[in-house]
C-alpha cells in the first residue's frame, strides 16, 4: 500500500469531520463508513448504515464527485469503493489553495480556482456556464454572483453552491460507475434537509479566513469579464500544472493500479508467465514503478488549447459593454468537453515554498527571504510534485546509475532574478555594508558601519542589482540549511536547489520545535546529539552535551514517554540483570515524524470538536443572527449583549480556525514535503 | 635520554671515581644514590649507565648495591622493553615507604603500577587479594601518609581511582578542562562558551545601525509597505512580521546583525587559541580536542552552527519572536493529559479546561 494512502484511525476522524462540515451530514455519513470498514461494496454500505440504496448513492456520487473516494473500475461484477485519505485531508486546505493561486495568478484565478475546489471536477463548459450562465436558463441569479465572488457575503455563497446549483453534478457523468447512474443530478434530492445549509454555513467557516479578506473587498474589475478571460486562466492554470484534466484511471485506488500495473508489468516483462525468483520479481517491479509514474505524468501533460475559440471575433471593447453573456453562449470550443480538477501534489509544492521562504525570513530577514521566493516561484512552474513517489528501485547488482545531469529547467539565476524583482525593491538590506561597498565601488564604510555614501536602490544598475542579489542568494547557500546550491557561472551566478535535502530539515526543525516548545533548549539538544552521534549510552550522551548524567535523565525519560526518543537495553550477560546491561537512546527521525503528525492529526480533530462546542453554545444567537431580515440590520434587531456575544462567538472561531490552519502547514511539512525517511 | 650525555658525563664519573675512596663515611650504595641524584631529576638509568658510574667494581657488585638501594626503596625497579631499569626515589619518599606495612606497601607497588591512569579500587583488591578492611585500612594510611590519593573517575562515575600522590589524573579518569572532580563544570563551560560565543560573533557578524544606508526617503517606506501589502494581500496574523523591518528602516536606535561578507570562520584550533592567549582558563589550557567538544556542544545548544568541516559561525534570527508551530501553539501541543483526551467523557475537548483558557471562553462543566 502506498505510503500516503495508509490511513489512521485519528485521521479518519479527522477527515470524517472535514467532509461532514464541507460536504454534509450525507456524504459524511457515507463516508464515515468507509473510514471504518475499509474497502466497501455499495451492497456492504447498505448493510453497515441505516441509509437505503439511494440516500448512499447520493452520498457516493458527492464524493465521488470531489475525489474524496476511489472506486474500482467499471468491468469487474461489483464495483469497491474505497477513501481517498489524501484528497480527504486536503478538504482542509480550500482556503489555502485558493490563496496561493492568488498570490501566484492574481484574483480571477483564485476565483476559478476555489470554484473549481467547490465543485470537484467540472467539465470545463460547466464551469464557463457557472460564469456566464445561458439567457435561457432560468436560474437564480446567485449564481453568477456567487462564482464571480462579487457576492460581498461569502458564506452565502457557500450555501449556494451546495444547496442548489444544477452544474454541481453535470460533471459527475464522467467518472461514476455505472451503478450510479440512476441518481439523477437532482438538486433537491442533494439539499437534503436542512444540515446541508448547516453544514455549508460551516464550510464556509471552514474555508473562510483566508477568503474572507480577500473577498471583503472585491472590486469590480476582478470579475472575470468574458469567457475569453476565463478560458485564458483555465489554460494559464493547467499548463502551470495547478489543475490537471480527469482520467478514469485517477479514480482508481494505489491498490487496484499497483495490482493493474504490475499485472501489464508482467505480461511485457515476462510475456505472462507467473513470476518465480527474485530476479524475475525485480523486473517486474521496475516495470511497475515505470508504469505508474508514466501513467501519472500523462494526467499532468496539458491539453491542446485551441488558440482562438469558435467564431467569437468580437472584440474586447464589445464584449465588456455586456456582449458576453450573448458571445458566451455561442461559443462551443473543443475543450469544452475537457473535465478538470485541482491538482493536489501542485498544491504541495506551493506550500513547500511558503514555507521555505518563511523559514528563510527568519533566519536571514525578509529581503533575502522575497529573493528566495522569487527564486523558488520560478522554479515551481516545473515542479510537478515534492518528491517521487514511485521511485527507481535501487539496482541490485550494484551499478552505479549514471550521473543524471542538472535539467536546466530546475536552474535559476541571479540576473534573472534581478530581473522579476520589483524596482523600489531595496535589494540592499540585509547585507554588510562592506559587500554592498565592494558592488558598487561607491563610497566607503564608516567605523559604525554606515555608508560614506548613500545608495538609493532604485538607481542600482542592473548588473550592481544581479550581484547584490548573488550576495543573498550566497547567504542562503551558506546557510548549514544550503537553501541553495551553486551551478554555474551561467547569468552571473546559476543555483539549484536540493530540496530532498532542505525537507529533510524542515522536518528535523519542525520536531525539534515541537520538543523546544515543550520541553526547553535542553529537549533539542538532548535530540540534535542523538541525531549526531546515533545511538548513545548515558556516559556519551552526558559527554556529547557536556552536562552530568543526573541533568540528563529527566529530559529522556520526559522525550521517551512523549515518543521522540527511543530506548534499547541490551544484556551483556545471560543473566538479563539491569546493572550487566547497556542502555542505549536513540533517535529516529520517521518514527518521531510520524509520532508528531499523528499527533498534529488529533490535535485537529479537537480544534474542529471544539468549533463545534462553541457554535453549539452560539447556536440559539446564531439561528437569530442568521434569519433573513435580521442579517445586514444585525444593529437594529440585536441586543448590545448579542452583538457582542456574536462578536466574540466570531473571534473564537477565527482564532480556532486560524489554529487549524497552521497545523495543517504542520502536517503538509511532516507529511507531504518527503517520502517516508530511512530508519537508521 | 643517557646516551645523550656520555661524553660529558665520562671525564665527571672519573673525577667522582678518584674522590670516592676518599670519602670513607658514605656507603657504596649511597655513593650510587649520589651519583645519580646529579642526574636530572626522573632519569630512568639502564645497567649500563649505572655501571658507566663506576661506584661498583664488577657487575656482581652492583646488583649487591642495587638490591640494596631497591630494599631501602631509595631506587624503584622497572623495565623498559624487556630490559631492567631503574629510577630513583627522594630520601624522603623512601623513608616513608620504609614506615609501611606489608600490606600497605603491596598496594602502594599496585597502584604505582598505574601511573596517571590510576586504578579501581575493586582492581587493586582483585589484584592483591587483601581483605576489603585491610584494604580500606591501608588505602586511608596511604592516604594521610600522602602517598596516594584518590580521584573519582569520569569515565565510572561511581568508581574511586587511586593513584600516587605527585601524578596528575589523566584526562581518561579526570577529563579535560570542562571537568572538575568527574564532572562536568557547568559554570565553567556556561562562562566560557559565553565568551566564546561573543567571539564567534565577532568574527562572522555585523552590526548594522538602522541608517546605514541614509538615502533620500521621500516617503517611500509608506509607498514600500503598502505596496508589499498589496502584492501579498493581506497576510494572516502569524506572518505579519514581514512588513516590520520596512516601518522600522531608518531608525539609528534599531541596529541588526547580519553575517559578514566573505568572513574568516572560526575553527577549533583558532578559538582554542585565542582561548589560551586570553588565559581565561587560569592556567589551565585548553587543547584542540578540549575546544572541538565544546564547539559541538554549542552547535547542539544552537548557539553556533557548522559551516564546514571545521568551522563555526553565529546562528543569526531575524524575527526576535519564537514562533514554534501551529501543533504546541494550541493548547493540545503542550498538553498534560493528551493522551487521556478523548472524543467524549472526562477530557474532552468539550470539557478543555486549557482551550477555556487560551479562549477566553466557558468550558463543559464535568
Amino acid at each position: 500500500m502506498s505510503y500516503n494512502q495508509r490511513e489512521t484511525p485519528i485521521l479518519a476522524e479527522l477527515c470524517t469531520f472535514l467532509v461532514e462540515d464541507v460536504y454534509g451530514e450525507l456524504a459524511a455519513r457515507v463516508y464515515s463508513i468507509l473510514a471504518r470498514h475499509g474497502r466497501q461494496t455499495l451492497a456492504a454500505v447498505a448493510r453497515a448504515s441505516y441509509l437505503n440504496g439511494r440516500q448512499i448513492k447520493y452520498g457516493l456520487v458527492i464524493l465521488l464527485q470531489q475525489h474524496l473516494i476511489f472506486h474500482s473500475g467499471g468491468e469487474p461484477p461489483v464495483t469497491y469503493y474505497e477513501i481517498d485519505w489524501q484528497n480527504s485531508y486536503a478538504v482542509v486546505r480550500f482556503g489555502k489553495v485558493a490563496k496561493l493561486v492568488e498570490d501566484r495568478f492574481g484574483r480571477k484565478a483564485a476565483n476559478v480556482m476555489s470554484n473549481l475546489l467547490t465543485l470537484g471536477h467540472t467539465r470545463i463548459a460547466d464551469l464557463k456556464e457557472a460564469y456566464f450562465p445561458p439567457d435561457t436558463e432560468s436560474d437564480d441569479d446567485s449564481d453568477d454572483g456567487v462564482v464571480n465572488g462579487a457576492g460581498l457575503k461569502r458564506k452565502r455563497a457557500y450555501e449556494a453552491h451546495v444547496n442548489g446549483k444544477a452544474t454541481k453534478l453535470n460533471g459527475v457523468v464522467n467518472g461514476v460507475p455505472a451503478e450510479l447512474d440512476d441518481v439523477k443530478p437532482d438538486p433537491q434530492s442533494l439539499a437534503n434537509g436542512d444540515h446541508a445549509t448547516n453544514g455549508t454555513s460551516k464550510a464556509a467557516k471552514a474555508n473562510g479566513t483566508a477568503h474572507a479578506t480577500v473577498i471583503e473587498e472585491v472590486e469590480d474589475n476582478d470579475e472575470i469579464a468574458s469567457v475569453d478571460e476565463l478560458y485564458d486562466i483555465i489554460r494559464l492554470l493547467v499548463e502551470r500544472g495547478w489543475v490537471r484534466t480527469v482520467s478514469d484511471t485517477q479514480y482508481l485506488s494505489p491498490g487496484d493500479m499497483h495490482d493493474m500495473l504490475q499485472q501489464r508489468a508482467i505480461e511485457e516483462e515476462l510475456g505472462g508467465a507467473a513470476m518465480t525468483g527474485t530476479k524475475d520479481k525485480e523486473k517486474v517491479h521496475r516495470k511497475t514503478q515505470q508504469l505508474k509514474r508514466q501513467i501519472r505524468d500523462e494526467w499532468l501533460i496539458p491539453p491542446k488549447f485551441s488558440r482562438k475559440r469558435g467564431d467569437d471575433g468580437s472584440n474586447k471593447r464589445v464584449k465588456i459593454n455586456g456582449a458576453n453573456y450573448a458571445s458566451a453562449h455561442k461559443a462551443s470550443s473543443p475543450e469544452d468537453e475537457l473535465v478538470v480538477r485541482v491538482n493536489p501534489e501542485k498544491v504541495s509544492v506551493a506550500m513547500r515554498t511558503e514555507q521555505l521562504v518563511q523559514l528563510v525570513e527568519q533566519r536571514l530577514g525578509p529581503v533575502t527571504a522575497y529573493i528566495y521566493q522569487t527564486m523558488l516561484r520560478m522554479l515551481e512552474a516545473h515542479t510537478p510534485r515534492c518528491y517521487e513517489d514511485f521511485p527507481e528501485p535501487p539496482l541490485a547488482t550494484g551499478e552505479v546509475v549514471a550521473e543524471i545531469t542538472m535539467d536546466p529547467r530546475f536552474l535559476v539565476n541571479a540576473r534573472d532574478i534581478a530581473k522579476r524583482l520589483p524596482r523600489d525593491f531595496d535589494v540592499l538590506e540585509g547585507l554588510d555594508p562592506n559587500a554592498v561597498t565592494a558592488v558598487t565601488r561607491k563610497g566607503h564604510v564608516h567605523r559604525s558601519n554606515i555608508l560614506s555614501t548613500a545608495i538609493d536602490p532604485s538607481n542600482l544598475s542592473m548588473d550592481e542589482k544581479t550581484q547584490l542579489v548573488d550576495k543573498h542568494i550566497r547567504l542562503l547557500a551558506e546557510d548549514p540549511l544550503h537553501f541553495a546550491t551553486w551551478h554555474s557561472r551561467a547569468g552571473f551566478s546559476q543555483w539549484h536547489i536540493e530540496f530532498e535535502e532542505i525537507a529533510k530539515q524542515l522536518i528535523q526543525s519542525e520536531v525539534e520545535n515541537t520538543i523546544s516548545a515543550r520541553k526547553g533548549s535542553l529537549g533539542v539538544k538532548l535530540i540534535r546529539a542523538l541525531r549526531k552521534k546515533g545511538k548513545l549510552d548515558e556516559r556519551a550522551t552526558c559527554n556529547a552535551m557536556m552536562m552530568s548524567a543526573a541533568d540528563i535523565r529527566g529530559i529522556v525519560n520526559d522525550l521517551t514517554v512523549q515518543g521522540f526518543v527511543q530506548t534499547q537495553e541490551i544484556p551483556k550477560v545471560e543473566r538479563r540483570e539491569a546493572k550487566h546491561s547497556l542502555h542505549l537512546v536513540w533517535y529516529d527521525r520517521q518514527r518521531a515524524r510520524e509520532k508528531l503528525l499523528h499527533d498534529t492529526y488529533k490535535g485537529m480533530v479537537r480544534i474542529v470538536q471544539r468549533i463545534a462546542f462553541e457554535r453549539e453554545k452560539a447556536q440559539p444567537l446564531l439561528s437569530k443572527a442568521e434569519r433573513s431580515d435580521v442579517v445586514g440590520n444585525e444593529a437594529k434587531w440585536l441586543s448590545k449583549s448579542e452583538l457582542d456575544a456574536l462578536q466574540k462567538w466570531k473571534e473564537v472561531q477565527e482564532k480556532l480556525l486560524l489554529q487549524l490552519f497552521r497545523e495543517d502547514d504542520l502536517v503538509a511539512t511532516l507529511r507531504d514535503f518527503h517520502g517516508p525517511l530511512v530508519s537508521v | 635520554m643517557a646516551s645523550a650525555a656520555p661524553p660529558l658525563a665520562v671525564p665527571k664519573v672519573e673525577e667522582a671515581a678518584v674522590q670516592q675512596p676518599n670519602n670513607e663515611v658514605v656507603s657504596p650504595a649511597d655513593a650510587l644514590y649520589d651519583r645519580c641524584g646529579e642526574r636530572s631529576q626522573g632519569t630512568v638509568f639502564f645497567q649500563r649507565d649505572l655501571s658507566n658510574m663506576q661506584v661498583a667494581g664488577t657487575m656482581a657488585e652492583l646488583t649487591m648495591l642495587l638490591q640494596e638501594l631497591c630494599d631501602r626503596h631509595l631506587m624503584k625497579l622497572m623495565t623498559l622493553e624487556g630490559e631492567p631499569c631503574w629510577k630513583l626515589r627522594s630520601r624522603s619518599d623512601a623513608d616513608k615507604l620504609r614506615r609501611l606495612t606489608p600490606d600497605e606497601r603491596l598496594l602502594y607497588h599496585h597502584i604505582d603500577q598505574a601511573q596517571t591512569e590510576g586504578i579501581w579500587s575493586k582492581a587493586l583488591r582483585a589484584r592483591t587479594n587483601v581483605t576489603q578492611q585491610v584494604l580500606t585500612k591501608c588505602l586511608k594510611s596511604l592516604e594521610s601518609k600522602e602517598l596516594v590519593q584518590s580521584v573519582m573517575s569520569v569515565k565510572f562515575p561511581n568508581r574511586k581511582m587511586y593513584l600516587l600522590k605527585h601524578l596528575q589524573p589523566s584526562e581518561d579518569i579526570a577529563g579535560g578542562p570542562w571537568q572538575s572532580e568527574g564532572d562536568f563544570d557547568a559554570a565553567l563551560i556556561e562562562a566560557v562558551s559565553g565568551a566564546i560565543a561573543q567571539y564567534v560573533e565577532n568574527e562572522t557578524c555585523i552590526k548594522v545601525p538602522g541608517n546605514w544606508n541614509d538615502y533620500e526617503q521621500h516617503d517611500r517606506t509608506a509607498v514600500i509597505a503598502q505596496k508589499k501589502a498589496q502584492v501579498q494581500g493581506l497576510r494572516d496574523i502569524e506572518e505579519a512580521p514581514a512588513v516590520k523591518p520596512y516601518l522600522s528602516m531608518g531608525d539609528p536606535t534599531a541596529s541588526k546583525v547580519v553575517h559578514k561578507n566573505s568572513p574568516q570562520y572560526p575553527t577549533a584550533a583558532s578559538v582554542a587559541n585565542w582561548l589560551n592567549s586570553k588565559g581565561i582558563l587560569r592556567g589551565k589550557s585548553c587543547r584542540e580536542d578540549d575546544m572541538e567538544q565544546l564547539l559541538e556542544m554549542m552547535v547542539l545548544d544552537g548557539r553556533l552552527e557548522k559551516i564546514s568541516g571545521t568551522s563555526y559561525r553565529t546562528v543569526l534570527t531575524a524575527v526576535d519572536t519564537k514562533v514554534y508551530n501551529g501543533f504546541v501553539d494550541a493548547p493540545c501541543g503542550n498538553c498534560p493529559v493528551f493522551d487521556l483526551c478523548g472524543d467524549e467523557g472526562e477530557i474532552s475537548a468539550r470539557t478543555c479546561v486549557y482551550f477555556g483558557q487560551w479562549l477566553e471562553t466557558q468550558s463543559e462543566e464535568i
